[in-house]
């Protein structure tokens, strides 16, 4: 049977950088909007079941009631079986349950950091990621029906998956040799000492960004670095930057809406394989995509390797542009 | 958001008296020594704790029935709150308001409140006053969630977006109106989404977070006194004891209590300081003697005060109709 999985962060998009910088509140009902059409992109080309994580909306259960009542539900939609914490560990646990099951595609509504908890709990089923987060490097600003039809020709099989998605890259930070946790786009060093209201905003606190990618055209922290230069996602490499000392002077979209003057040293490339050191005489936090997650003491000894061992995303517009050369929409 | 180790300590001060001189309301209603109700702040105290931080002396509050804490955080004096508890001449309110409506102008404190809600559009009020005659204080309006299903909740902040008003709204999420859950009282969980239909900026935060508290605090107060605004700040908490003192409880499960117990404010900011050696086991147990002995020194006062006598019985109760209620 063709199932796919939907993820929805409950509380994406409502954090402190609405108060920061210029980011919109994504309320939760425009998320269980965004559901509905993944559905009804999916069931009309061949998925038969759905998985759903709970949360404590119940965007779930609203979908499914909203469109049972207007007679367009097709499918057949799942809550998956877990209990929610109201915590990242509900993303994390949802994903794991959705990688187990094998479903054909997993969609993820939420921002980097959900992305991140993703992440850490698949490796083979492809992911589609809409951005209903904040700032936004990995998941992509995407319409809830072409999601749907996306994630559905990755699941059908009705043509070569496998050649239309791509293996992430990811970074993985130890801590005195030992793996403690991974980032998608980008791991930010600062000497903030507290977790707080999660979220990193604060440019005077940070000492050293490491990304996987960056890109002129992204935003967030990892901007620092695609004001300088372009990593794409099929690079094998990363690169480190150290702010607020050296020579380099330039603009970055830190955040929505809020354009920054950043000062750096050179930027140093990390190949894939490779680890970057560091030992700060200072204690403070890893942020990791975005959010404050990781302590360390001054002396400990930090490490920031690049590998591709990250999920394995759908590449949206050539999975359908294959779709389309294969009949996928022909009835 | 780099917070000194001095600032750090004080906002555990503030912690630890609300959390103690609550344990201490709590025996003496039990023992039956404080007539009335009491409705505890125990289990939020990291959120009038991290709020308040943010303020200055001739900076507002609005305060709710729970409004303990957040008049311990605004300065109120322990002596009065516990005489106005035992119903003592010396509290706050000449011992004829109770623990519902303790008020200090003298320190921005605007009034707990009996009636749910009613704090919303007072917070308004003062926002437009500091607007008028031009100052930069801001005003901090505390409520909980089963609030913001009334209409002030909608009139303040509509007009406080409107206005422009230096306001910050400060939702107490404690996942239940009285003995109702969420759930039941309104169609969404955060209740920080309701900021959009105002135009004005929503976030949630961990609202046992004293951090994460005075962060949003931080910067939503920054916004209001450069004019930009109210902002509405949701902080997700849980009240350890009943609605009020010996409310049975029956509408939610030990096992939801003991999640959040876990999470207790005061413990993880005793852990904090104990990882990050801001503070010693044996500097908290000193801690901890000192405000046992400033709530001992409360109780005292309030015990040693006199009743308030039959013949002031109206006074102070009305303040423009006392000869009309003297007549009757």
């Amino acid at each position: 049977m063709t199932t796919i999985g939907i993820i929805a962060n409950p509380a994406s998009g409502k954090d402190i950088r609405r108060l920061v910088s210029h980011a919109t509140v994504i309320d939760n009902n425009e998320k269980v909007n965004i559901i509905e059409r993944i559905i009804l992109g999916a069931q009309t080309f061949g998925v038969k079941k759905i998985y759903v994580m709970p949360d404590s909306f119940m965007m779930g259960y609203k979908v499914t009631e909203k469109l049972e009542l207007s007679g367009e539900l097709k499918v057949d939609i799942e809550i998956l079986d877990m209990k929610i914490k109201a915590s990242p560990k509900d993303t994390q646990t949802a994903a794991a349950l959705l990688e187990e099951m094998q479903v054909g595609c997993i969609v993820v509504l939420g921002g980097d950091g959900t992305h991140r908890l993703v992440a850490k709990s698949i490796n083979k089923v492809p992911l589609i990621g809409i951005s209903t987060g904040t700032n936004n490097a990995y998941p992509k600003m995407l319409e809830g029906t072409v999601a749907g039809m996306a994630a559905a020709a990755a699941a059908t099989n009705a043509i070569d998956y496998e050649t239309y998605c791509e293996r992430d890259k990811i970074i993985e930070v130890y801590k005195n040799g030992e793996l403690v946790d991974i980032s998608l786009m980008d791991a930010v060093v600062s000497d903030e000492i507290y977790i707080g209201a999660k979220a990193i905003w604060d440019l005077k606190t940070i000492q050293h960004i490491v990304v996987s990618s960056c890109h002129p055209a992204s935003i967030g922290f990892s901007s620092i670095l695609g004001a300088n230069i372009k990593i794409d996602a099929s690079d094998d490499f990363g690169a480190s930057l150290k702010i607020n000392s050296g020579d380099n002077h330039f603009l970055a979209p830190i955040a929505a809406g809020a354009i920054v003057e950043v000062t750096s040293e050179e930027i140093q490339k990390i190949e894939l394989g490779e680890t970057f050191y560091l030992e700060p005489d200072y204690k403070g936090m890893i942020a990791l995509d975005g959010e404050r997650e990781v302590g360390f003491e001054a002396g400990d000894r930090l490490g920031f390797k690049i590998v591709r061992n990250g999920p394995r995303h759908v590449v949206v517009e050539r999975i359908l542009e294959s779709a389309l050369e294969n009949g996928f929409f022909q009835r | 958001m780099k917070l000194s180790n001095e600032k750090i300590l004080s906002m555990y001060d503030t912690m630890l008296r609300i959390r103690k001189f609550e344990e201490k309301a709590m025996g003496l209603f039990a023992e039956g020594e404080i007539p009335g109700f009491v409705h505890l702040y125990l289990g939020e105290e990291a959120v009038a704790t991290g709020a308040c931080a943010n303020l200055e002396k001739d900076d507002f509050i609005t305060s709710t029935h729970r409004g303990h804490g957040h008049i311990i955080a605004k300065g109120g004096d322990i002596n009065f709150m516990m005489a106005e508890l035992y119903g003592k001449e010396t509290g706050y309110c000449k011992g004829k308001g109770g623990s519902m409506h303790i008020a200090d102008r003298s320190k921005g404190i605007l009034g707990a409140n009996g009636i749910v809600g009613a704090g919303h559009n007072i917070a308004a009020g003062a926002g437009l006053s500091v607007k008028y005659r031009g100052t930069d204080q801001v005003v901090l309006c505390f409520f909980g969630d089963g609030s913001t299903n009334q209409s002030t909740f909608h009139e303040a902040l509509n007009l406080s977006s409107i206005w422009k008003l230096p306001v910050v709204f400060i939702c107490e999420n404690n996942g239940y109106g009285i003995s109702m859950s969420q759930d039941r009282h309104q169609a969404i969980k955060d209740v920080s989404d309701r900021a959009v239909a105002y135009n004005i900026p929503g976030v949630t935060v961990d609202g046992n977070d004293v951090f994460a508290v005075y962060e949003a605090v931080n910067e939503a107060a920054k916004r209001a006194r450069k004019n930009q605004g109210p902002t509405l700040v949701e902080c997700k908490t849980y009240r350890h004891r009943g609605h009020f003192e010996g409310d049975p409880t029956m509408y939610r499960t030990d096992e939801e209590l003991q999640e959040w117990l876990e999470k207790d404010p005061v413990k993880r900011m005793q852990q904090f300081m104990l990882d990050n050696d801001i503070a010693s086991q044996a500097d908290l147990d000193q801690k901890g003697a000192e405000v046992d002995a400033i709530i001992a020194t409360a109780v005292k006062f309030a015990q040693d005060s006199p009743k308030p006598s039959l013949e002031s019985a109206v006074e102070n109760v009305y303040s423009d109709i006392v000869e009309e209620v003297k007549v009757r």
